[in-house]
């Protein structure tokens, strides 16, 4: 009877226990190993390389309070140094008794030193790491990426939000900016081609500045022209062989790039004093092997967008490009693809993928042709049109 | 005990049952027909209307002759309702409930007329199940109103109202109706078995019978459904279920139950069905972040801050900054300040709980902000889960509890607490039937056909059969 | 209380391919690489056939315990019933590790404690002490969660997949092949989780040929799955663990609407709870079977042991995670499907047509 008894109680019992368990740990927050107040929320990270030692600059975001007059977001840099990338975030927390989380961190910066380097070697924490997301940008640039991200952005009041503007869609399809993840350049890195690129950034002095930027943001780190304040450009883009910086495409490089990519929506180039705006564009890269060549395709649709001299206004409503600014475009589309394939091919840098695309639809050839690829000459095909 | 019955002889029975009934309010009237015979009507003076007492018994009976003899006693009664009893604890159950009782000399019967008139209230519209676009009647307390309501509304023979008596001292009337036909008999049977079994010393309420009729009568969840409104209980009637009617409560329950009846409103019906299914859809809506948000909210900043927006992230880090408790005790807090708020409101009188409201919303929230002991966030989601969950009042007692369990989990292990728990419950929910039907019906078991008015509402011409999952015997509805 | 056929073809659609999300696609990867389709393609059609096996032995109406009682006596019953129970434990036990490495993953942003995953045990334990015909009622919720997750993760990841990384079709060689296959074996048990079902649901005509399609129509998903998988991370899928919960993360439209992919992410986790236990449920199902009927706490009792031997067990190897996954993986690579084979043939010969009545 006891023993009924006791069974009959005990799913109650267990029930009781179990509440009580919650309830313990809820109150000890035991499980709750960093919370929200006891974070540094990490918005970009910046790797610089002096000698075996790794530099590690965190932008860490900082809440502004309650009393939230000022819009924008505050941010502060901290340094860490150390043999890998996990010392330096080591040295961080002992430094500030944050932890710095790098679940928000949208970008990661290697600065020209870093970049010299194999970049997996850095690049290696942030790929093996389940809380890094994979989505993250990665960017090069001019100097050491401490210097880059301490810099007092004319745009934002945290550098890491005015880049991350750069790296933008809308930016992207300019034609100029060629953005990259840590996957993708993963991806290219591990996979045949051993090859990728990031966009390769440069801080410029504002010259003339005000106090308020464009852009509206105000706040704790604006000042006037005088105090420093910086654009950045990423106009120009760094292409990596085994992951080691290999070369920096110019800006018409990094365009004919983005045309190759099939990027491009309304971006412009221009020479002569006429600029052309990208309505349409379709471009290709593959290696012939039965030719042997390599083929860049571009088919792209364009409109006259400006002049330098007056133009009639029946000109101007109909914005069609005569034979003369045809040819002229084609010549120049030809030229900035000629620079590409002589820029890469000179750097050793697949940065087209036409290993991969060798690879995959020639697997028997990829061996006799994955070193030769360079060597082969480049035919390009440009066919513009003119659209009003 | 044997049973006394009457003796005839008017003056030992008058004793017998002035022993039996000795309460005051208990009157005993002399009277004597035409004839001289002598009388004695026994009435509960509160509970009987005495104009229609004179009217449709004293007065007929001083004009007649009745010679002692029970059938023309009867006939010279002009009351609509009359039967006769025996037993002297019949008859002081009789006077007991409000109906006169007559007795005479030499009479070994005696009859019971029917001038029953127990304090009611008019029929108004009832607080809960509002209706914008539609009838507003709602059930009282007085079980005889409440089955005309019902009785008004299905006019059929199939209708079955099989009266009960439930409670040991209160003797509580209890109805059970039904559409014979149409609602399954097993199901009749065995609402009548659990009603008749009940040992229990009154019942004030008809939440009472709830537990008594509930297969797992310590479930939180609730496995009877309620409503105070006539044409809710008969549309539930007629799609197959089995009402209960109690004396001395306004609510009628309805068996057997499914989940997905409280995501229904009456008023479904009376609008297109886009609109209906549009409703139905908020409601769950509301009812998921109501119980969800706040646990989420807490699991986010304790756990795993991806679940927010880094924008939305930095703004809440910064409200926080100064907030002296964790993220969850706070979250604790609040909601508990939101029970007590939601309490004292309702148990309060009216013109205090204006007063209430104020000092909760201004007082409390503002100034507590304004302290540093709680965040705007932690207030802004406690006011849209308090919110949300009156989007389906019925569960309420329900999800008040089920949110503050998603809080402790998720304050404890965080988003796997809350799946865990989830879990839990979607487990137990699929387990639990009542009648025979599972509670969560139509989605598990899945029943195709009823998922036409469950959270998606069909056009009434869709809807030609009644729900299968109440295992009906006659399942169409329209032609 | 019986489960429906529905429900069994809702399971073998679309609860069996989520439960083979989290470390199949990396572990297929790095033995086949771009050729990770095709040990499944492999296993696929065999674990059809089994299911089919199963299914078909269903007719006879009497649980395993019963049909194995009629033909080898209760002692016989009750060795064979064990053993597969054990059969069940042990295949439980790769999907338990996966489990545990996803909640300190994907649930939390920095490692949590490891006593986080625990509180599955006391869900498992209280899944197991119920009628396990009510697990059907719980596959009308789980498919269309299942599909809801599924069809999410991969429409706002297939904009990012490359499936031209899958090509050239072969370039793994029989090499790769084989060592695909070999490790996808440790989650291709589906047949025998219908084991502890049989007689506990009703043979309709054609069951065992709609089973056998419906798992073929889930393979089909997780085939899909796979695809873009490969495709999207292309050669670093190796390291990609618990891809269902990344893939989505690179949508553009994220960026306007936040993470509404934890949605699908949640959706597909919460499925693989249910997913994980049921070995174990069904474990203890076949214990509960050799039971007297008598003993209502019996299987209560038996419940909470076989859960907290499993706890213990998961705990005891806690920090040889990698170790038991390739032990499993590698060289007892041929315990699954040889015990998922043996007990769906032994069904079959023991099943036979019930007369009707």
């Amino acid at each position: 009877m006891k023993v009924k008894r006791f069974f009959a109680a005990l799913p109650g019992r267990l029930c009781l226990f179990l509440a009580a368990a919650v309830v313990l740990i809820f109150f000890s927050n035991d499980f709750g190993l960093v919370d929200i107040q006891k974070t540094a929320i990490v918005l970009a990270a910046g790797i610089d390389r002096e000698g075996e030692e790794f530099s590690l600059t965190a932008q860490i975001a900082v809440p502004k309070g309650s009393d939230r007059t000022a819009g924008g977001t505050s941010s502060v840099e901290i340094e860490g140094k150390g043999e890998t990338v996990p010392d330096c975030i080591r040295d961080i927390y002992g430094k500030t008794g944050w932890v710095p989380k790098l679940v928000f961190c949208d970008l990661v910066l290697l600065g020209e030193s870093a970049a010299r380097e194999d970049v997996f070697s850095c690049l290696d924490f942030f790929l093996r790491n389940e809380y890094v997301p994979n989505s993250c940008r990665l960017a090069v640039c001019e100097g050491s990426a401490k210097d880059l991200l301490s810099s007092q952005s004319a745009v934002d009041d945290t550098s890491a939000l005015a880049l991350s503007k750069l790296f933008s869609d809308a930016a992207q399809k300019s034609g100029y900016v060629m953005t990259t993840s840590l996957r993708e350049f993963a991806e290219g890195y591990y996979g045949v081609s051993g090859s990728g690129y990031m966009p390769y950034l440069r801080a410029l002095p504002q010259e003339g500045a005000q106090t308020e930027a464009s852009g509206g943001q105000s706040g704790q780190k604006t000042g006037d022209a005088s105090s420093g304040q910086t654009v950045y450009t990423a106009e120009e883009t760094a292409v990596f062989s085994a992951g080691k910086l290999a070369a920096v495409l110019p800006r018409e490089q990094t365009f004919a790039l983005s045309l190759l990519h099939g990027n491009v929506y309304a971006g412009t180039f221009g020479a002569d004093g006429e600029t052309y705006v990208v309505l349409k564009e379709k471009g290709s890269a593959q290696a012939d092997l039965a030719a042997p060549a390599v083929r860049f395709s571009l088919d792209v649709r364009l409109q006259l967008y400006g002049t330098r001299d007056a133009s009639a206004p029946d000109a101007i409503a109909k914005s069609i490009l005569s034979p003369a600014q045809r040819a002229r475009a084609e010549a120049l589309l030809r030229s900035y693809l000629a620079g590409l394939w002589e820029q890469t091919a000179a750097a050793g840098c697949d940065v087209l993928q036409l290993r991969t695309h060798i690879y995959r639809t020639s697997p028997a050839d990829f061996p006799a042709w994955k070193d030769a690829l360079f060597s082969l000459p480049l035919l390009s095909e440009v066919d513009v049109k003119s659209v009003s | 005990m044997e049973q006394q019955l009457l003796s005839g002889d008017l003056a030992a029975d008058r004793a017998a049952l002035k022993a039996l009934l000795p309460a005051e309010d208990i009157l005993f009237r002399d009277l004597y027909d035409a004839a001289g015979t002598p009388f004695v009507c026994i009435f509960a003076d509160v509970l009987t209307d005495k104009d229609l007492l004179a009217e449709q018994v004293i007065a007929p009976l001083q004009r007649a002759v009745t010679q002692q003899k029970m059938e023309r006693v009867l006939a010279a009664l002009r009351a609509p309702e009359l039967r006769t009893r025996q037993s002297l604890a019949a008859l002081a159950d009789e006077v007991l409930a409000g109906n006169p009782v007559l007795l005479w000399e030499g009479g070994t019967d005696a009859a019971v007329t029917g001038q029953r008139k127990a304090p009611a209230r008019a029929v108004t519209e009832p607080p809960s199940d509002i209706a914008i676009k539609g009838p507003r009647e709602g059930f009282l307390e007085d079980m005889k109103s409440n089955a005309a309501l019902v009785r008004k509304r299905l006019k059929t023979g199939e209708l079955r109202m099989d009266a009960l008596t439930v409670g040991r001292r209160s003797q509580t009337a209890v109805t059970v109706c039904y559409l014979a036909g149409i609602c399954r008999e097993q199901t009749v049977r065995a609402v009548k078995q659990k009603l008749s079994a009940i040992d229990i010393d009154a019942v004030p309420d008809a939440s009472y019978l709830v537990r008594f009729l509930s297969d797992r009568p310590y479930s939180l969840v609730k496995q009877v459904g309620t409503t105070e409104k006539p044409d809710i209980f008969c549309a539930k009637l007629a799609e197959g279920r089995l009402g209960i009617l109690t004396d001395g409560s306004p609510i009628a329950l309805t068996l057997p139950y499914l989940l997905v009846e409280d995501f229904q409103s009456a008023e479904d019906y009376f609008m297109p069905p886009a609109r209906a299914t549009f409703l139905r859809l908020l409601r769950l809506f509301a009812l998921i972040v109501a119980i969800y948000l706040p646990a989420f909210y807490v699991s986010a900043q304790i756990f795993k801050l991806q679940l927010l927006p880094v924008k939305l992230l930095l703004t809440i880090a910064g409200s926080i900054r100064d907030i002296p408790l964790s993220p969850s005790l706070e979250m604790l807090l609040v909601l508990l300040v939101l029970e007590v708020l939601n309490e004292a409101s309702i148990r309060m009188p009216k013109y205090v709980g204006m007063a209430l409201s104020v000092v909760g919303a201004l007082v409390l929230g503002e100034t507590a902000v304004s302290a540093g002991f709680v965040s705007t966030p932690a207030i802004i989601i406690v006011a849209f889960s308090g919110i949300g969950l009156y989007a389906v009042p019925n569960l309420i007692e329900e999800t008040s509890i089920v949110r503050l369990a998603m809080l402790l989990a998720a304050g404890s292990v965080g988003t796997y607490g809350i799946l865990l728990l989830t879990a839990f419950g979607l487990v137990y929910l699929v387990s639990t039937e009542n009648f025979g039907v599972p509670l969560a019906a139509p989605f598990s078991p899945l029943v195709r056909r009823d998922l036409r008015d469950a959270l998606v509402k069909y056009n009434l011409h869709s809807l030609k059969t009644r729900p299968a999952s109440l295992n009906g015997p006659n399942k169409r509805r329209m032609k | 209380m019986k489960l429906s056929s529905r429900q069994i073809l809702f399971f073998l659609a679309a609860v069996t391919p989520v439960g083979k999300l989290i470390l199949m696609p990396p572990q297929l990867a790095a033995a086949a690489r771009g050729d990770l389709l095709l040990p499944v393609l492999a296993q696929l059609p065999v674990q059809a056939a089994l299911v089919f096996c199963v299914l078909l032995a269903a007719r006879d109406g009497r649980t395993l315990h019963e049909m194995l009682a009629r033909r080898i006596g209760a002692w016989g019953a009750a060795a064979v019933s064990a053993a597969l129970a054990l059969f069940l434990l042990y295949a439980a036990f790769v999907p338990l590790i996966e489990q545990k490495l996803l909640v300190q993953s994907i649930f939390y942003d920095t490692l949590p404690s490891y006593v986080v995953f625990a509180p599955f045990f006391v869900l498992s334990a209280y899944l197991c002490s119920r009628p396990t015909a009510g697990t059907g009622r719980l596959f009308d919720v789980l498919a269309p969660l299942s599909l809801f997750g599924m069809a999410g993760i991969l429409l706002f990841s297939v904009g990012e997949a490359d499936f031209g990384a899958l090509l050239p079709v072969g370039a793994a060689g029989a090499g790769g092949f084989l060592q695909g296959a070999r490790r996808a074996c440790a989650w291709f048990y589906d047949a025998a989780l219908l084991l502890p079902l049989l007689g506990r649901f009703d043979y309709k005509k054609g069951l065992a040929a709609k089973g056998a399609a419906a798992y073929l129509a889930g393979g089909a998903v997780l085939l899909a799955f796979l695809a873009t998988f490969y495709g999207v991370f292309g050669d670093i899928a190796v390291i990609q663990v618990f891809a269902f919960a990344k893939m989505s993360h690179f949508f553009a439209g994220l960026t306007v609407l936040g993470r509404i992919d934890y949605l699908f992410i949640f959706s597909l986790a919460f499925v693989m709870i249910f997913y994980a236990a049921m070995p174990i449920q069904g474990a203890v199902q076949l214990a509960a079977d050799c039971l007297p009927q008598s003993g209502k706490w019996l299987p209560a009792l038996l419940s909470c042991a076989v859960n907290a031997a499993m706890l213990a067990l998961l705990y005891a190897f806690n920090f040889y995670s990698d170790r038991i996954i390739d032990l499993f993986t590698g060289r007892l690579f041929f315990l699954i499907p040889a015990a998922g084979a043996a007990s769906a043939l032994l069904v079959l010969l023991l099943g036979r047509r019930r007369r009707e009545s």
